[in-house]
């Protein structure tokens, strides 16, 4: 008998979810069992004397605006009074009798329950088959403050927040062009989830905003609780663990990006702002670096550049150099490791993995708990464990000294993704280094280069500008930063349509 | 695709159930071992003995420990080694040696297997420094060495001193052997058999095997042939005026092809030296400093002098004067370097000194 792995079936989206006309019962029968639906019948005095009805969910709307704005002029506007039929009535309030900004005349029964939802209000007249909605909402939000993991020394400091429309307001003050496109996309069947996608139009390459939207499009998922669920619908996240799209919680940065002819995503309910396309270089480099002076910015890069060598090469050119290749290091660095490895009972390779492990597991408890009792951890795990396997000869000094720095190197990289990404393949380099020694670790090596080679975002080689011919100046934004008035033109790798940035 | 990579997983999982797994990838596999099981060779020494040699490997496994000394004899340095091995818990490993010694009666038999054992095994470099013991063995040399320490930072601290004194150099196998090769001449530091280890001169290599020793005024002149003089002080008296120790700071040596007629009948070595008044009175009048510039020029073109007679008297070009000629005189190229026999030859010297002001104001 031949095993099937049962698999559910596919689960169409219905499309309206909720179909019929608009009516109050309609929507009592959407919202039932809900504590927080609420329908109160107000009475239209005057010519047309009829008894309305106002809808709306608790804690979604606003009080003062639903008292405000649209009973009171109920109560009292005299033009009202005089309107003859509901409908003339209906009419005028939907030109202005009643003072909301917001207001749109529903007739379906989808709408309706989504504008509820939104923190609209709707108005029911009877004998009629459409209600006006009127926005109440409440727009509670955090306010906005400086973004947390994105230090700032000079720069805004006006970071995003949950609210996307906050955020798309930010930008707009960031960017006064009115070229600034905002397209939205709703995502997530029960999240129902606004996200922004937002870019430069006469300058950004309309293909990679049609190719962007098309994936969001082509989402359907429950819901979008977290930034993964955007991430790995829209980019091939599943065959690496390198990061392709690139997330910034600075407003500043967000728009440095949009105007160089990135496309850009907000998410409703996350405070970041994502960039798409996004290369290696861009991973490397910090907020910091515009603001910085340009030998500065440069130096800094090349260092992480480096950094990055070594947090993936350190480990395992140890094991290979200790275990197979001794005669590559100095004989005086050679005789201090192996009076360090005196007595110690394990070989080299196992005890650089089992101390990038433990590094590993530190990094994991010290993020898992508080802050204050993270700390504590990090010092008990790193100094005390640390200096006790050293004294009780489990771990050498040398294997210590060189797990210590291949981790402080990885600390450098401006972006947590690719600090992961290097550590996975930190942990495969060591284990290739201890089964073949150099040739392991070229290999290694190879195949990472194979690998990130291989890689796109959006039908950018991942690798530009070094393993990509990109163009005049490629290097510049991603490797080298020369004095801004120097550098003239876009990235070329994202084909703008208007290459030149500034006269 | 999912399946295939399946396959050829399992199928990688069960070479190494099969037993005949590990042997091929052995095979495939550079060999580990671990480097604290390791005893890191420094100084290896050679010596004849009989018709065999005897192999002494002196290391130290840890830093700042007592030097070990192993010991080993056969016919051949290879077999001498792998006796070697057998003898104590650590492997030794020569990747690390810096020096090579070799002892006299070795050198006179031959350096050439020696030179041939590091130019084919694997571990050891062909940087590795050559040093020939004079009057004793590389063996006796190292084992009075370990007693006051080590041979390899004695001999360290010997290499990183060249600089200061005028009448040694560093030379590698590699060095040797290019000479040897190309010339069939070359030369080596040599060291005193005793436990300092310090320096001797030079012993003159040819056609592979140890002919004398350049000691004294000609390991001196050597220096100078070859520019090597960093640093030294002459005392010198003029005649007429008062004594006073120079510092030579520089010497450039070239050598010119002499020619009657057509044939090559000698070579001139030019030598420039440069120096300052290290001690003794100004030198401010002209006339002092010429008489000071006389008496160094005369001083060196004797230590250079010495330096030539032995080339002259061992028919060995062990200093490359006839490649250094023809790089003067490349249209002679054939001449100096296929037909040119320095026993043959006159060998002169000429040398110009100059005495530099000094920091005093008086100069």
């Amino acid at each position: 008998m031949r095993y099937e792995r049962e698999r559910t079936a596919p689960h169409p989206r219905r499309e309206p979810r909720f179909a019929g006309p608009l009516t109050v019962e309609g929507l009592a029968e959407v919202f039932a069992h809900c504590v927080d639906f609420t329908r109160r019948p107000v009475a239209l005095e005057g010519e047309s004397a009829c008894t309305l009805t106002l809808c709306y969910l608790g804690g979604m709307v606003r009080m003062e605006r639903v008292s405000d704005y649209v009973l009171r002029p109920l109560a009292e506007d005299g033009g009202l009074r005089r309107c003859p039929t509901a409908a003339a009535a209906m009419a005028r309030m939907e030109a202005g009798a009643l003072y909301n900004l917001g207001v749109a005349r529903r007739t379906t029964l989808d709408q309706g329950a989504f504008d509820l939802v939104d923190g609209w209000c709707l108005l029911f007249f009877p004998g009629e088959r459409e209600a006006l909605s009127f926005f109440v909402g409440t727009e509670e939000k955090r306010s906005v403050s400086a973004p947390e993991n994105e230090t700032v020394l000079k720069g805004a400091r006006d970071g995003f927040v949950e609210s996307v429309r906050t955020n798309t307001s930010i930008v707009r003050r960031h960017l006064k062009a009115p070229e600034l496109r905002i397209v939205e996309e709703l995502v997530g069947r029960q999240s129902v989830t606004a996200v922004d996608v937002l870019y430069l139009e006469g300058l950004t390459n309309p293909e990679l905003v049609e190719a962007l939207v098309e994936r969001l499009r082509a989402i359907d998922i429950d819901g979008v609780f977290a930034t993964g669920n955007i991430e790995e619908y829209i980019v091939p996240a599943a065959r690496t663990p390198f990061p392709l799209v690139q997330y910034t919680q600075r407003s500043d940065r967000f728009c440095a990006g949009l105007a160089e002819g990135r496309v850009g995503l907000l998410i409703d309910g996350i405070p970041l702002g994502y960039l798409t396309p996004a290369v290696l270089g861009n991973f490397l480099q910090a907020p910091q670096d515009k603001s910085s002076g340009w030998l500065m910015a440069t130096a800094l890069t090349l260092l992480r550049y480096g950094c990055m060598l070594l947090t993936l090469f350190l480990p395992a050119l140890y094991v290979a150099m200790v275990t197979f290749h001794q005669e590559m290091i100095p004989t005086r660095l050679a005789l201090s490791i192996i009076a360090a490895k005196e007595n110690v009972p394990f070989r080299s390779g196992f005890e650089v993995l089992v101390l990038l492990l433990a590094f590993e597991i530190l990094q994991e408890a010290g993020l898992r708990l508080p802050q204050s009792i993270g700390q504590t951890v990090s010092i008990i795990g790193g100094l005390v464990v640390g200096s006790a396997a050293v004294e009780a000869k489990i771990v050498s000094p040398a294997v210590l000294i060189v797990v210590a720095i291949a981790g402080i190197a990885g600390y450098t990289m401006p972006s947590q993704e690719l600090s992961g990404a290097l550590r996975i393949w930190r942990f495969l380099l060591a284990l290739l280094a201890g089964a073949a020694g150099l040739f392991g670790a070229v290999a290694g090596a190879a195949a990472l280069i194979i690998h990130l080679a291989g890689l796109e975002s959006f039908g950018v080689p991942y690798l530009t500008p070094f393993a990509v011919s990109a163009g005049r100046e490629a290097r510049e934004h991603v490797f080298l930063r020369r004095p801004l008035p120097q550098v003239k033109d876009r990235p070329p790798a994202l084909h703008p349509r208007n290459r030149r940035k500034q006269r | 695709m999912r399946r295939v990579l399946a396959g050829a997983l399992t199928a990688a999982l069960l070479l190494a159930l099969s037993g005949c797994g590990p042997r091929t990838l052995t095979g495939l596999l550079p060999y580990a071992r671990e480097i604290e099981d390791m005893e890191l060779v420094r100084t290896l020494g050679v010596d004849g003995d009989g018709d065999g040699v005897a192999v002494t490997a002196s290391g130290g496994a840890r830093e700042g420990e007592e030097t070990h000394l192993t010991a080993g004899r056969a016919d051949t340095i290879s077999v001498a080694v792998l006796s070697m091995q057998s003898q104590g818990s650590s492997y030794l490993y020569f990747g690390h040696v810096g020096q090579l010694l070799l002892g006299e009666e070795l050198a006179r038999r031959g350096v050439s297997e020696p030179l041939d054992y590091v130019l084919r095994d694997v571990e050891m470099r062909l940087e590795t420094a050559l040093y020939l013991v004079r009057d004793g063995t590389a063996g006796q040399a190292m084992a009075a060495a370990a007693e006051e320490g080590s041979a390899a930072d004695r001999l360290e601290a010997l290499a990183e001193d060249v600089g200061l004194t005028a009448d040694t150099m560093t030379r590698s196998v590699k060095d040797v052997l290019a000479d040897l090769e190309d010339r069939g001449a070359s030369f080596a530091p040599a060291l005193t058999a005793d436990g300092t280890l310090t320096a001797a001169g030079y012993g003159i290599l040819k056609e592979g095997a140890l002919v004398g020793w350049a000691e004294g005024e000609a390991a001196l002149g050597v220096n100078l042939i070859l520019s090597r003089v960093d640093a030294d002080v002459v005392e010198v008296s003029p005649p007429g005026q008062a004594g006073a120790a120079l510092r030579v700071v520089d010497a450039r040596s070239r050598v010119r092809p002499v020619f009657t007629g057509d044939t090559l009948t000698g070579l001139e070595v030019l030598c420039r030296v440069e120096a300052n008044l290290a001690e003794g009175a100004p030198a401010a009048e002209d006339s002092r400093r010429q008489a000071l510039c006389d008496a160094l020029a005369g001083t060196e073109a004797g230590r250079i002098q010495a330096a030539l007679d032995l080339a002259h008297a061992l028919d060995a070009d062990y200093l490359g004067l006839c490649r250094k000629a023809a790089l003067l005189a490349p249209w002679h190229r054939r001449v100096l370097l296929e037909e040119a026999e320095l026993g043959k030859l006159t060998l002169t010297v000429r040398v110009e000194a100059v005495l530099q002001r000094s920091y005093h104001a008086d100069g």
